[in-house]
């Protein structure tokens, strides 16, 4: 009978340890992932492309790629508390390129998903999420801009949650749903006092 | 100029941006859009898309859900949406063709929407204002140039097409072909000469404008330093005035030039208008219709060229 493809036990396990993990290394968290980001992260071959297609690339250190092989490797820990996590752009130019059809992009949003789920984001991000609550607008409305919107003939505020703030208790319910407003004031707080 | 009665209507999804910083974009969408056949009207209670790179941040579940918290107010009116904002496309549209296509991610979606008395059906679709004004089912270019009464004529205008309407281009799904073109798409340019003015390409025009992913909040140095970049190309093209179809993009362009001016010594003055601000212009809005005093950036250059 044909032997099935593959080396002996012992030696499989060797490899496996040698070339992908590392004592630092979470075997599963390739698989976290790609599960969270939809995408496939182990078919990166290291091409360079979206290094090369990457407006944040040129400007500091953060290099997507890099991420792509901390996602193959299990290193989760590295990707997650390196702060150049926090540059991508998301302007999907590596996604829109990849060859191997990945999207780089999703990784990057699929690793900060996981970084906040240790309290590991940059408070700007939270704060967005209070603004939100408070209006259901990230850029709420002001004074001269109501000035200048009735000016041009519209309404002082836009027909939206500002028009309309028998919305609001909808929108709060469902970021409450996800305990999000809670973790973000406890997250500034921490950081602001 | 041909005002023909309306004979699409569309629920207009606004945003942030656009209604609370550069509200001409809205009144300019309105009436423009009037001109050509095409009724916008409220969309009551959205609230932001919500913002892509902040809420997918932190949580795609949130941002699966409060997307379709939008989705589902109309689709209760019965209404395709029509929008203004490439980050809000990235989250409206690309959450509604999500939760059309998986079946998990729209369960998961319902059991949270449950909670308000909602559901979302998937029964609508989502539409920027540009690829409405650029299909013919539409309106279409030639349409566009038969509504012009003030030609832009003589001023050189450089395209910013964003990043979030066409890319990643294999996951979108315009109508029109050249849409899915993300490294050296022209249709914009079309839009552009349609209102008699000269479009004018430039060096890497497809680049990022460096606002989003929330790097403008995270390091807005190396946010501007990427605008930076455009700028500098942007200026070796000797344009009078850039367009885009994004607001996030539009206020990284102009209030980000005043920054850019604070923090790296250089300044451009390069005025900074949506493509709806450009088409409200060309089909005769006076500068105080369109608000165009509210930007960071004077338009005085490039409106004594065309007015
Ligand atoms: S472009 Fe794709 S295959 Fe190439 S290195 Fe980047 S993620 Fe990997
Ligand atoms: S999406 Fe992010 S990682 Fe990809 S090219 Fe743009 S900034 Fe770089």
């Amino acid at each position: 009978m044909a032997k099935s493809k593959g080396y002996p036990e012992a030696l499989e396990k060797k490899l496996h340890d040698q070339r992908y993990y590392r004592e630092d290394s979470t075997p599963d968290f390739t698989k976290r992932v790609e599960d969270k980001s939809r995408t496939i992260a182990h078919m990166c071959f290291q091409c360079g492309t979206c290094t090369g297609s990457c407006p944040s690339a040129p400007r500091s250190t953060y290099r997507i790629r890099k991420f792509m092989r901390r996602a193959v490797l299990g290193l989760e820990s590295e990707a997650l508390n390196d702060p150049d996590l926090w540059l991508c752009t998301t302007c999907y130019s590596c996604t829109d390129r990849c060859p191997r059809d990945i999207a780089p992009t999703d990784v990057i949003m699929a690793m900060r998903n996981m970084a906040f789920t240790h309290d590991i984001i940059p408070v700007n991000f939270l704060k967005t999420v209070t603004a939100i609550y408070s209006s259901g607008h990230g850029v709420p409305n002001n004074d001269v801009n109501r000035a200048a919107r009735e000016r041009l003939g519209l309404t002082r505020d836009p027909p939206t949650t500002h028009m309309y703030p028998e919305y609001m208790p909808g929108i709060r319910k469902i970021l409450d749903h996800y305990h999000l407003k809670e973790n973000a004031d406890r997250i500034i707080k921490e950081r602001e006092g | 100029m041909s005002e023909s009665t309306a004979n699409h209507t569309f629920a207009l999804y606004l945003g942030c941006i656009a209604p609370n910083r550069y509200p001409g974009v809205e009144s300019a969408a309105i009436k423009g859009c009037k001109k050509l056949g095409i009724d916008l009207v409220p969309l009551k209670g959205a609230s932001c898309c919500p913002a892509p790179g902040a809420f997918g941040s932190i949580d795609m579940n949130v941002f699966y859900a409060m997307a379709a918290r939008n989705l589902v107010l109309a689709e209760q009116m019965k209404m395709d949406i029509a929008l203004v904002c490439n980050g809000c496309y990235k989250s409206i549209w690309e959450v509604n063709h999500k939760l059309k296509h998986n079946k998990d991610l729209r369960d998961g979606v319902n059991e949270v929407l449950k909670e308000v008395d909602m559901e979302y059906k998937g029964t609508i679709n989502v539409y920027h204002i540009a690829e409405l004004l650029y299909n013919d089912k539409f309106v279409g270019v030639d349409k566009i140039k038969d509504s012009v009464v003030n030609p832009l004529t003589g001023a050189r205008i450089a395209v910013h097409y964003g990043c979030h309407l066409t890319k990643p281009h294999k996951d979108r799904e315009f109508e029109k072909e050249v849409m899915l073109n993300t490294e050296h798409p022209m249709w914009m340019e079309e839009l552009v000469a349609a209102l008699g003015a000269t479009p004018v390409e430039y060096r890497n025009k497809m680049q990022c404008c460096g606002a989003g992913g929330g790097v403008r909040g995270y390091d807005i140095v190396h946010s501007l330093d990427i605008t930076n970049e455009k700028l500098i190309n942007l200026k070796e093209a000797k344009v009078d005035a850039l367009t885009d179809i994004c607001p996030f993009c539009q206020l990284q362009f102009d209030r980000g030039q005043i920054e850019i001016k604070e923090k790296f010594g250089v300044s451009y003055d390069l005025p900074v208008l949506h493509f709806a601000e450009l088409l409200g212009l060309a089909q005769g809005m006076s500068p105080q219709d369109l608000g165009l005093d509210l930007h960071g950036i004077s338009c005085e250059p490039f409106l004594q060229k065309v007015l």
